[in-house]
């Protein structure tokens, strides 16, 4: 058996809808002919797959393992569980055609339309191009403004399982939508999920998208998020990465249409033995775009924080304002933070800059606080908080903060905050 | 400056650009085993130095030129290049200045390099290197009273070899990149300088470069050890004549700082850039590295880069010693067809170890420009802390500007801080100027030397005001 | 309460002070001036025990106990408070959540109720109106973006919340215009008790035009070389301090 059976195996046991066949067969070709992606791309520097190599996948066979269906009453909106890469459970009270899953609404022409087409062409996501079984679908109208957020939850509970979530959201001229997609692994055995988010925003379209990566303490976590953004839409995202062994998520934003806004906000923990890498491109294709990136790392342990945020300004795109804030705290002497905040000029016509500053905790802030009798292992507690928060600052939706900052505050305190302060 | 000379400045494209008519003894093009034996042969070199560049040129088969920077060139045809060319003379090489062939030195004289020891630039001791050789050193006996030991490094390889082979590779091994291990076999001369333990070096020493003979590739190797407590400040200046087809420069810097000594490392390259189609000119692939190898050693970078098609260069700093320092200060200017990927490394492994990078770039006509930087702070480098500051300034709206910083951290107590900026030149800025009476020109150059101000403070007097005229030069027309 | 005798403090091997006696009763308002590198703000940070700040002679006692071994936190709780020449920015931390778990820490030593959140933004929203202090600044992220007025307000915010029995402002008043130096030495002022001390280092007398202090010490070269009452201050303003006729080994001249 060669490395490359388990996919060409996964590949002839899908029943696919007949148009997307000979797509599945030609994404698998062309994953085969550039296999993973290795340390000796300059892009897979600081993360390697190595070990994913060494291991035999198999595609999920069942919904096996625990029922999850968890609380669908705490996600505060609509809400989509996958478990294992099928449909587990919905409380989706949204008409058919706006939400529902890639299966179902397989023939629609948004799906037709845009499926395979916003996603670069990456091996990883060639490779879920082939091998995606379902996954989610969101199309809001134009006009619609949908102010209950949707929920796709993608859970993992089978040993040895390759899972490819997908999920295609299109969001018509001035429609609205908030869009969270929660990774949850139910595992500690090793798994690993590689998805692909594929958005397409038409002129004057906003959506608010949340990621969050909590994923089994043994899981694997590949996933790319790719964005067209028409003129004058917006699109707000919020990486959160606190769970899983190995975490790569790469977000491709192409700002196709004049005056598009992005402002995408990052947290990565990496404690224990966790490598999360985050790799942002965005692409100013058009005049008069403006984008905001706002990072924070924080690694302890034998945590790696790896943040590489390109931004691309083509010829044809003046008048761009692009900023990157890049932050990474660094609290212990076996953890590491890798930052590359990249500017790629081809216009003249621009305001563009980036910071980046790693370090440990402020002495200067630490001190202010103990002044004020707090002590040190809770002026600690705080910094590493504010420096959270830092990158919390788009939620404004109560519902999603209330729903999110329990899991924050709990990851930090689990992982971080325990542990005895040197 | 005033009117008479700004327009001296302005008519003239690049006023270095001629040829010397000199009797040259050239080696036959191409490169195998025996053209890296006849080079080692010419220069009498000891059996050691043979040796080495035998292995250097073995690895070099087997290496691929690199292509991860962002500057593009056809590709280089290895077998059609002369790897050794000089100036005829008698026997093995001048013994002072009254043997140099006087059109040498008038050469020298028309490019403000003076090889006389009355000359202008009193002070400052030249090592003139013309094509791959060195022709003269100025001001060698008095350097030598004090121990300093200034000289040809083909000189250095036969009358110092305990030193060289001490040295030579131990910063830059001949297995380091492409381009270093080509240097390595087949390098032709270059300066030498050691400065003993506890002196201080009383004047600038200066290294003056310049390819003549057509389709030759120059690869100077320069060496300094500055031993324990020493300081030395050393100034290289760069021009090449005018031609069509592109020359290659592909030179190796090694410094080695022990135990309080201070390295000064000022560059002012203006090798031919091309003409405003792109036509011709330099390419530039040069390997210079520092190593800080004692406790609070310090080596310093400025560099001003002005000339060659292609520049790609990343003057580095390995931080060994504890509370050692690194600086790196930069110009780039790339106009017309002109591509830059320069930058720098500063390794930091001691405690308490320090660096500086302040990098301007300035991208104009059809010119790219990146700025490549890699901070690595080890585990062991408690305590480190690096600034870094990247500008870049466009002047035209073909012109390109990239930042590329890696940043790698794997201490606690570093502190590590990165800021970038890119902009174009500011109109309200350029339309104030004007509107005191100032043409586009002057307000251009006023505003780029400000732009420029933190590296040029950086750099001896002379060379500062050097490299603001060339600036200068290299921009005319750069706007509108 | 506070006693200071023969005190000699280093910073990086280097004395900064060289030998200072200084006695501050409870309700009483101390002034400490002198040129820049007297050593005045030296005074302050070792009182505050910052790190780095070494006492090699002399002793620091306060409420019958030697100070130096004490951890910040221990001094703050003990009702030291310094108010920062330079207020440290605390991106992301919000001031109500920093001011809460400030006062909760004091109060949970002093074995005191923590205050719930809303006890606790009733009684800060009174220290706020008394100190003239828009609502808005408790959801503002901790001093970040602030003006220099603004942070010095929140200093006074802070020393009002934590209600200490030693107050040191560690040049309050640098940078402020007129109106803001009166807002703030109105809140001071409001501040005096009779069982709380205060201590105001400043290089210039005009604050002290609002703070009437019961005594003024001015300190150079590490030592307080003349001690008086308010006058002193006025004297000093009018002949400046080259009156002292010290050794000049400050960086800036003075200019009153």
């Amino acid at each position: 058996m060669t490395a490359n059976t388990p996919f060409i195996e996964a590949l002839r046991r899908i029943e696919v809808p007949g148009w997307l066949a000979s797509e599945r067969g030609a994404a698998l070709d062309r994953f085969l002919a550039t296999g993973m992606p290795s340390a000796r791309l300059e892009d897979w520097k600081h993360t390697s797959l190595a070990a994913l190599e060494r291991r035999v996948w198999h595609s999920s066979t069942s919904v096996a393992g625990e029922a999850v269906c968890p609380d669908i009453a705490s996600y505060p909106g609509h809400a989509l569980v996958f478990q294992n890469g099928q449909l587990h459970c919905h409380g989706i009270y949204l008409a058919n055609q706006i939400a529902g899953t890639l299966l179902d609404l397989a023939n629609t022409q948004a799906v037709h339309q845009y499926l395979g087409q916003v996603a670069d062409d990456t091996a990883l996501a060639n490779l879920n191009l082939a091998l995606w079984q379902d996954g989610a679908h969101v199309y809001v109208p134009a006009g619609d403004h949908i102010t209950l957020p949707i929920f796709t939850l993608f859970g993992a509970a089978e040993a040895e399982a390759m899972l490819y979530p997908r999920t295609l959201a299109v969001l018509e001229h001035g429609a609205e939508a908030i869009l969270v997609e929660h990774f949850l692994g139910q595992t500690g055995q090793p798994y690993w999920q590689n998805a692909v988010t594929e958005i397409v925003l038409e002129d004057g379209a906003h959506l608010t998208h949340l990621k969050v990566i909590e994923e089994g303490a043994a899981a694997t976590h590949t996933s790319l998020t790719a964005v067209r953004l028409g003129r004058d839409s917006e699109y707000r995202a919020l990486h959160i990465g606190l769970d899983g062994a190995l975490a790569r998520h790469e977000i491709r934003v192409h700002m196709a249409g004049p005056g598009a806004t992005t402002r995408i906000d990052a947290f990565d923990l990496a404690d224990g033995h966790r490598h999360a890498d985050l790799h942002l491109r965005i692409n100013h294709r058009a005049p008069s775009g403006t984008s905001r990136v706002t990072y924070r790392g924080l690694a302890k342990g034998r945590g790696r924080a790896v943040f590489d945020g390109h931004v691309v300004v083509d010829r044809a795109a003046p008048k761009i304002d692009a900023r990157q804030s890049c932050r990474g705290l660094l609290l212990s002497p076996q953890a590491e933070i890798d930052a590359m905040p990249r500017l790629e000029i081809y216009a003249d016509d621009v305001k563009c800059g980036h910071g980046a500053s790693i370090g440990n905790l402020d002495r200067e802030a630490l001190f202010y606080l103990q002044s004020r009798g707090i002590d040190l292992a809770l002026a600690r507690q705080l910094l590493m908080q504010g420096f959270a928060n830092e990158a919390l600052g788009l939620l404004d939706h109560t519902h999603l903060r209330n729903w999110l900052m329990p899991r924050l505050i709990a990851a930090m305190a689990r992982r971080t905050l325990m542990e005895p302060t040197p | 400056m005033d009117n008479l000379e700004l327009q001296r400045h302005l008519d003239t494209e690049y006023r270095w650009g001629f040829v010397t008519d000199i009797e040259q003894d050239t080696l036959p093009m191409g490169l195998d085993e025996d053209v890296v034996r006849l080079i080692s042969a010419k220069k009498g070199e000891p059996a050691f130095m043979l040796d080495w560049r035998l292995k250097a040129y073995r690895h070099w088969l087997t290496m691929t030129e690199p292509t991860w920077s962002s500057v593009r060139y056809p590709a280089i045809d290895y077998q059609t290049l002369h790897y050794y060319s000089a100036p005829k003379t008698r026997d093995s090489g001048p013994k002072s200045l009254a043997e140099v062939d006087p059109e040498l030195l008038r050469t020298y004289e028309k490019l403000g390099i003076p090889l006389a020891e009355r000359g202008a630039l009193a002070g400052v001791a030249v090592d003139a290197v013309f094509d791959s050789v060195s022709v003269a050193t100025t001001f060698k006996d008095k350097l030598e009273q004090l121990g300093i030991l200034f000289c040809p490094f083909s000189e250095a390889v036969i009358k110092y070899p305990e030193l060289v082979q001490q040295y030579l590779g131990s910063v830059v091994p001949y297995t380091d990149n492409f381009f270093a291990s080509l240097n390595s076999a087949v390098f032709s001369d270059g300066s030498f300088v050691y400065v003993p333990k506890g002196v201080r070096c009383p004047m600038e020493l200066s290294t003056y470069f310049r390819i003549n003979a057509r389709n030759t590739g120059q690869f100077e190797r320069t060496l300094i050890i500055a031993d324990e407590g020493g300081y030395v400040s050393y100034l290289e200046g760069c021009t090449a004549p005018t031609r069509d087809e592109n020359q290659l420069h592909a030179a190796v810097v090694e410094l080695v700082a022990l135990q309080d000594a201070r390295i000064k490392y000022s560059t002012v390259q203006n090798w031919y850039p091309g003409d405003a189609e792109g036509r011709g000119g330099i390419y530039n692939f040069v390997t210079k590295r520092g190593d800080c190898r004692g406790e609070r050693a310090h080596i310093s970078w400025t560099q001003v880069e002005t000339g060659s098609a292609i520049t790609w260069k990343y003057p580095s700093c390995i931080l060994r010693g504890d509370h050692s320092v690194g600086e790196f200060y930069s110009v780039a200017l790339t106009n017309h067809h002109q591509q830059a990927d320069t930058g720098t490394k500063m390794i930091h492994i001691g405690r308490d170890t320090r660096s500086t990078i302040v990098s301007k770039g300035i991208a104009a006509g059809y010119g790219s420009n990146a700025y490549r930087g890699l901070v690595k702070v080890l585990a062991t480098a408690e305590g480190a802390r690096n600034h870094t500051q990247c500008d870049s300034l466009l002047m035209s709206p073909t012109s390109a500007a990239h930042t590329f910083p890696y940043i790698e951290v794997r201490n606690p107590g570093a502190i590590v801080e990165h800021e970038a900026t890119t902009s174009r030149i500011g109109e309200d800025q350029l339309f104030y100027l004007q509107s005191r009476g100032l043409d586009e020109e002057e307000a251009v150059n006023l505003i780029v030397n400000g732009f420029c101000k933190e590296v040029f403070k950086e750099l001896p007097m002379e060379f500062a005001v050097e490299a603001q005229k060339l600036l200068a030069v290299s921009l005319e027309g750069a706007v509108g | 309460m506070l006693e200071i005798k023969d005190l000699h403090v280093s910073v990086d091997d280097k004395a900064i002070l060289k030998g200072i006696d200084l006695t501050v009763k409870p309700g009483e308002i101390h002034a400490i001036m002198g040129p820049n590198g007297s050593g005045k703000s030296t005074l302050a940070q070792v009182l505050a025990g910052r790190e780095g700040y070494r006492v090699t002679q002399g002793s620091l006692r306060y409420l019958d106990s030697d100070l130096p071994p004490f951890s910040p936190e221990a001094r703050a709780r003990a009702g030291i408070f310094l108010a920062f020449q330079y207020p440290i920015e605390i991106p992301g931390v919000a001031n109500a959540q920093f001011l809460r778990s400030a006062l909760n820490s004091q109060r949970g030593y002093r074995g005191e109720p923590e205050l719930d959140a809303f006890d606790f933004l009733e009684f800060v929203k009174g220290r706020l109106a008394m100190l003239e202090i828009d609502d808005s600044f408790l959801y503002r992220s901790l001093n970040e973006g602030f003006s220099g007025g603004e942070k010095k307000r929140n200093e006074i915010l802070q020393m009002a919340v934590l209600e200490p029995r030693l107050a040191i402002l560690d040049e309050t008043d640098s940078g402020l215009d007129i109106d803001a130096l009166k807002v703030v030495a109105r809140g001071v002022n409001a501040l005096r008790a009779p069982d709380r001390a205060i201590i105001l280092v400043t290089h210039y007398q005009r604050l002290l035009e609002y703070i009437v202090p019961d005594r003024v010490h001015v300190l150079a070269e590490g030592r307080i070389v003349r001690s008086g009452d308010r006058d002193l201050a006025l004297e000093l303003e009018a002949k400046g301090y080259g009156w002292l006729n010290l050794r000049n080994n400050c960086e800036e001249p003075f200019i009153p």
